[in-house]
């Protein structure tokens, strides 16, 4: 994996600690066992086809602005879509009846705390924001 | 209830009530507010040669689309909801609203739910998005499978749903779904003048979808195929003017009394593939629908039809606000006899969606069609399929907000 990709999945090492930060980092709850996730788990679990970590506990996915750049970068690089074509899919969702999509918070800081506060959260943040008690999740691809 | 007035009034006062959704670190399923969703659209159609729908060659609005929607998480695996909707297309819905679907639904796992209520069928790719103007870019899906003056008979069910979806080691991931129970529909919405259905019933309505999503590098491909069985029983009562036309032309006997009892078991069935990644959507299905027919009396010999119904269809978020795309839909009736022009229907759309606002689009629509079928002659005064223009094209405007 190259440089440049390990850091768009959030993959961080101390050998690369002089490095720009990334576009984003994937957070969770402190108390989930895992250090990685597997770049389709991810987004299905975003997309909410996934709704359980494998110990059973309840994902809960947590989603930025539209407009942030977090997103957009977690959008192309985890989800495979464009922004736009996410929110199309929630579209399909929601007036189907199929679901809802996870909460769309207003900040990077919003969502390290609804991580903090919530047993199985998953998000992202900006690379370069505080990840207060939230752990960071490596992604694999 | 069938008060367009009425009905807005109700919406404006649930959107009051319900502010709407927000994150809190504290929330709980229980404790959070529901999601509160809603649409309004309205368009304009315009055709030449032959009335589309509506009466669309001299232009018309009769093309709204209402909807509004709650949905709340009991608990993590237990949630409800449902769905309000009006329409008014031509002779279609007259702003009468209905339960578009409603639902209590189990998540046992992420492989196995459980949904019981009235559910949208999954049939293809779109059935059960084919309201949803924002979730597109054309203004009508392609109506060789999708055919909204079908709406009744194809949206949803009453019954149960077993769902799910399973990751796959190394080769993606299944999504499916099965279903039973039955459709409720309003037999005066397929009175015609001279006759009445004085009763209608679906005994069953069950099926089937598999999707197949593939892994990377494939993502955003997904195939598939989609199988519903039904039978629609129906009794359609005749006026005397019709039954004497009948005895006198020698189709039905003398004694003949008023009534025509139809069985209508169907078989449909759809073959679906769809890429969609970044910013591009391609998509193609392939569709038969076999029907077996029985009258009684006897005025026509027991026997089925197959109907051929597929397209293709592209499209390409060029910028955020704007989405160009295109399709090419065929439909052939399956009658048998010579490829007269009602027998089929053409139809290549050109659509445009522009996203004015994260919540409102407009829509521009131009239609080439060449054959009649699918046409409704009432529509066209009365006048045969076999009669109207085979070259003829529609234009369309629509513009929806949503949240």
């Amino acid at each position: 994996m190259s440089l440049v990709a390990a850091l768009a999945l959030g993959v961080l090492s101390p050998a690369f600690a002089s490095d720009p930060p990334p576009d984003f980092r994937v957070i969770t709850h402190p108390s989930r066992p895992e250090s990685s996730v597997k770049r389709e788990f991810l987004a299905d679990a975003l997309l909410k086809n996934i709704t359980h970590w494998p110990d059973d506990e309840s994902i809960r996915p947590v989603d930025q602005r539209a407009d942030s750049a977090a997103r957009r970068h977690f959008s192309e690089t985890i989800l495979r879509r464009s922004v736009q074509a996410v929110k199309t899919y929630w579209q399909q969702r929601i007036f189907s009846g199929r679901g809802v999509p996870p909460p769309e918070l207003d900040s990077d800081d919003a969502v390290v705390h609804y991580v903090e506060a919530h047993p199985g959260a998953l998000g992202y943040i900006s690379g370069n924001v505080p990840i207060g008690k939230t752990k960071v999740l490596a992604v694999s691809p | 209830m069938g008060s367009p007035v009425l009905w807005g009034t109700i919406l404006a006062a649930v959107l009051c009530v319900f502010p709407s959704r927000r994150a809190r670190a504290d929330d709980t399923p229980l404790t959070q507010l529901p999601d509160v969703h809603a649409f309004v659209s309205q368009g304009f159609m315009l055709s030449s040669k032959n009335n589309y729908l509506t009466r669309s060659r001299r232009g018309s609005f009769e093309f709204t689309e209402v909807g509004l929607n709650l949905t709340k998480a009991i608990t993590d695996d237990l949630s409800v909801g449902m769905q309000l909707f009006m329409r008014d297309l031509g002779p279609i819905g007259n702003y009468k609203p209905q339960f578009d679907w409603f639902y209590l639904d189990y998540h046992f796992r992420d492989w196995l739910g459980l949904r019981a209520g009235r559910t949208k069928l999954p049939f293809g790719l779109y059935n059960d998005q084919s309201d949803i103007d924002s979730a597109r870019v054309p203004v009508l899906l392609p109506q060789s499978v999708y055919p909204t003056t079908s709406r009744d008979f194809l949206l949803a069910q009453t019954g149960f749903e077993l769902y799910g979806y399973e990751p796959l080691p190394f080769i993606g991931a299944l999504d499916y779904r099965f279903y039973g129970g039955t459709i409720y529909l309003d037999s005066t919405s397929l009175n015609a003048p001279g006759t009445t259905v004085t009763d209608i019933d679906v005994p069953y309505v069950a099926g089937t979808r598999v999707l197949w999503h593939a892994p990377s590098p494939l993502d955003g491909l997904t195939a598939g195929a989609s199988l519903q069985l039904l039978r629609i029983d129906l009794d359609l009562l005749l006026s005397p003017d019709e039954v004497a036309g009948l005895k006198q032309a020698g189709v039905v006997p003398p004694d003949f009394g008023d009534t025509f009892k139809y069985k209508l078991p169907a078989f449909l069935w759809v073959g679906s593939v769809e890429y969609a990644a970044h910013d591009l959507l391609l998509a193609a299905e392939y569709s038969r629908w076999r029907y077996d027919y029985k009258i009684r009396p006897e005025v026509v010999p027991d026997g089925n039809i197959t109907s051929t119904r597929w397209y293709v269809m592209g499209s390409y978020r060029v910028a955020p606000w704007f989405s160009p795309g295109v399709y090419y839909a065929f439909f052939n009736t399956g009658a048998k006899g010579p490829d007269t022009r009602d027998k089929y229907q053409q139809d290549f759309a050109v659509s445009n969606r522009y996203d004015l606002t994260p919540n409102w689009l407009l829509k521009l629509e131009g239609h080439y069609m060449r054959g009649t079928a699918g046409l409704s002659s009432a529509l066209n005064s009365n006048l045969p399929l076999g009669e109207l223009a085979r070259d003829w094209t529609v234009f369309m405007v629509k513009t929806t907000a949503f949240f």
